[in-house]
């Protein structure tokens, strides 16, 4: 029984691997470099393998989440420049990923974009409110799993898998290496989103995780976040198959679709659209929760979705500005696809803000007692610092200079 | 509690829980007494809005201003236990904390759906 719930729960997690901001850049790397930036994402998948396990970890054996971890460490002063940005960063992220929840419908039911904002909110707003949360995750995670249809577009499409496999060997494009290095950092960004490991920690401290829990914590973070990654592989492998063939760009979500209606027809279309709709609309559940956290956990609020909205009202408060908000900055016509690149790029900019403290925290004894990081988290830890670094300090300059990707 | 902890380090900018495991607040500062020469002695915590105000220069006073500038003295003989948390030995509503929920919950729980 056991088992078996912990396989639903992995198969909950691949399906809510994927956000708009891996199908963006994903498909976009593969339209614009074929296979080239594979071995990039497995870098990223990696890199949130080894930090969510890190963060797991944490609210397991302290009971600490990301935000409350950051303020401990870092102090009021730092800590609230990272909260700020981490906020800015959160709905920049939850408004893309309703747009992207209303295009999907849009594209279902050809009703206009505006009413379906509307509906789309309502629609999430009864969701987080009238069903219980681990059911959200659930029904969200299965129907997420839709998008593997793009798994078998991808072999559909016969791409040159010698060319897929050198895609795999890291190595730097000679031609354009700029709009080269801007791919890179997108989709190290969108691999790596910071919500992700906010979500991820909260929701174990919310599950009273204890140090037994630490088994189920590497299981999830290891096979959940490693598999989803595999979705990654399959988006990108249909960007260089299609789409760069075709010299189609993916400038629209809609426009993605084709990875899986070329090759499949119309049920392929369909199910992309039905795994782009669960998997989008998850993800804009997992970013408004992570707001709340964040604000709640940096304040000292009562916080929780497995609580009554009753028994943490401000952080209930919070979701639902949040959720205002991100439907009002949709209506004004901002391009869901367009705000992704930017919030991708912004919050590569703000990971070191998160991933630096919570690795201090995990190598602290007088919280982590015998379970801080081994030498494997530490090692793995401080090359993904490094890397983050990198990242965060090349991100804007490259998005000045490629154009936000254009050139 | 163990004779030495961090005071920078190991309580402040951590987790209040009243006596109930309620979250309600976090340890925004320390009140220190004692003169030069003199032995320091922690007699204090303080929690609050109005705390942040100088912590963080000019955001902090946004902050605070936005917080409505309240702060809160929970003295050191009403802390119980300091480990990830610090617990204390009261009611939040006793010591004046976690107001703010107070203040929003009678109006959420007019709202069909919030207790379940």
């Amino acid at each position: 029984m056991k088992i078996f719930q912990v396989a639903l729960g992995i198969l909950a997690a691949i399906g809510g691997f994927v956000d708009i901001g891996d199908l963006v850049f994903n498909v976009s790397a593969g339209a614009t470099f074929g296979y080239q930036l594979l071995w990039v994402v497995v870098i990223g998948v990696v890199g949130i393998v080894v930090y969510s396990e890190m963060c797991g970890r944490v609210a397991a054996v302290s009971g600490k989440a990301v935000f409350d971890a950051v303020r401990e460490r870092v102090g009021f002063k730092a800590g609230l420049a990272a909260l700020i940005s981490a906020q800015v960063v959160n709905l920049m992220t939850l408004t893309a990923e309703v747009g992207g929840v209303a295009i999907c419908l849009q594209l279902l039911s050809g009703l206009p974009y505006r009413w379906l904002i509307v509906i789309a909110g309502i629609a999430l707003l009864v969701v987080v409110w009238v069903t219980a949360f681990e059911w959200i995750e659930r029904i969200f995670g299965y129907g997420g799993l839709c998008l593997l249809v793009f798994a078998v577009a991808a072999v559909k499409l016969h791409p040159e898998w010698g060319a897929v496999g050198h895609g795999f060997v890291p190595h730097v494009s000679t031609e354009s290496p700029l709009l080269y290095a801007y791919f890179a950092v997108g989709l190290l960004g969108a691999a790596m989103t910071p919500y992700e490991v906010y979500f991820y920690s909260s929701g174990g401290v919310e599950e009273r995780w204890g140090p037994k829990d630490l088994g189920l914590n590497r299981v999830n973070a290891m096979i959940g976040y490693g598999l989803g990654g595999f979705l990654s592989f399959a988006l990108m492998i249909t960007g260089g198959a299609l789409f760069l063939e075709r010299g189609i760009e993916p400038e629209f979500l809609g426009s993605i679709t084709l990875g899986a209606e070329v090759p499949l027809g119309q049920v392929g279309l369909l199910l992309a659209l039905v795994g782009i709709l669960f998997a989008v609309g998850g993800a804009a559940i997992d970013t408004l929760f992570s707001g709340a956290y964040n604000l709640a956990q940096f304040l000292g609020w009562e916080w929780g979705r497995y609580r009554h909205p009753r028994g943490a009202p401000r952080f209930t408060v919070t979701w639902f500005v949040l959720l205002v908000l991100a439907l009002g900055l949709v209506m004004t016509g901002v391009d869901p696809v367009q705000l992704t690149e930017y919030a991708v790029i912004f919050s590569a900019v703000a990971l070191p803000l998160t991933y630096i403290p919570i690795f201090l925290v995990a190598n602290d004894r007088t919280y982590m007692r015998e379970y801080t990081n081994g030498r494997l988290a530490n090692v793995l830890g401080l090359f993904y610092l490094v890397v983050i670094m990198i990242v965060a300090v090349t991100a804007i300059p490259l998005l000045i200079l490629t154009n936000v990707g254009q050139n | 509690l163990t004779n030495s902890i961090d005071l920078g380090l190991n309580l402040l900018d951590h987790q209040l829980l009243d006596a109930e495991s309620r979250r309600c607040g976090k340890v925004d500062d320390l009140v220190l007494e004692g003169g030069p020469g003199e032995e320091l002695e922690l007699v204090a915590i303080l929690c609050g809005p109005g705390v942040w105000r100088g912590r963080a220069g000019l955001i902090g006073r946004a902050a605070a201003w936005l917080g409505g500038g309240r702060r809160v003295r929970i003295p050191w003989d009403d802390v119980a236990e300091v480990g990830s948390h610090v617990k204390l030995h009261k009611r939040a509503a006793e010591l004046g904390l976690g107001r703010g929920d107070d203040r929003v919950r009678p109006y959420l729980e007019k709202i069909p759906g919030s207790d379940r």
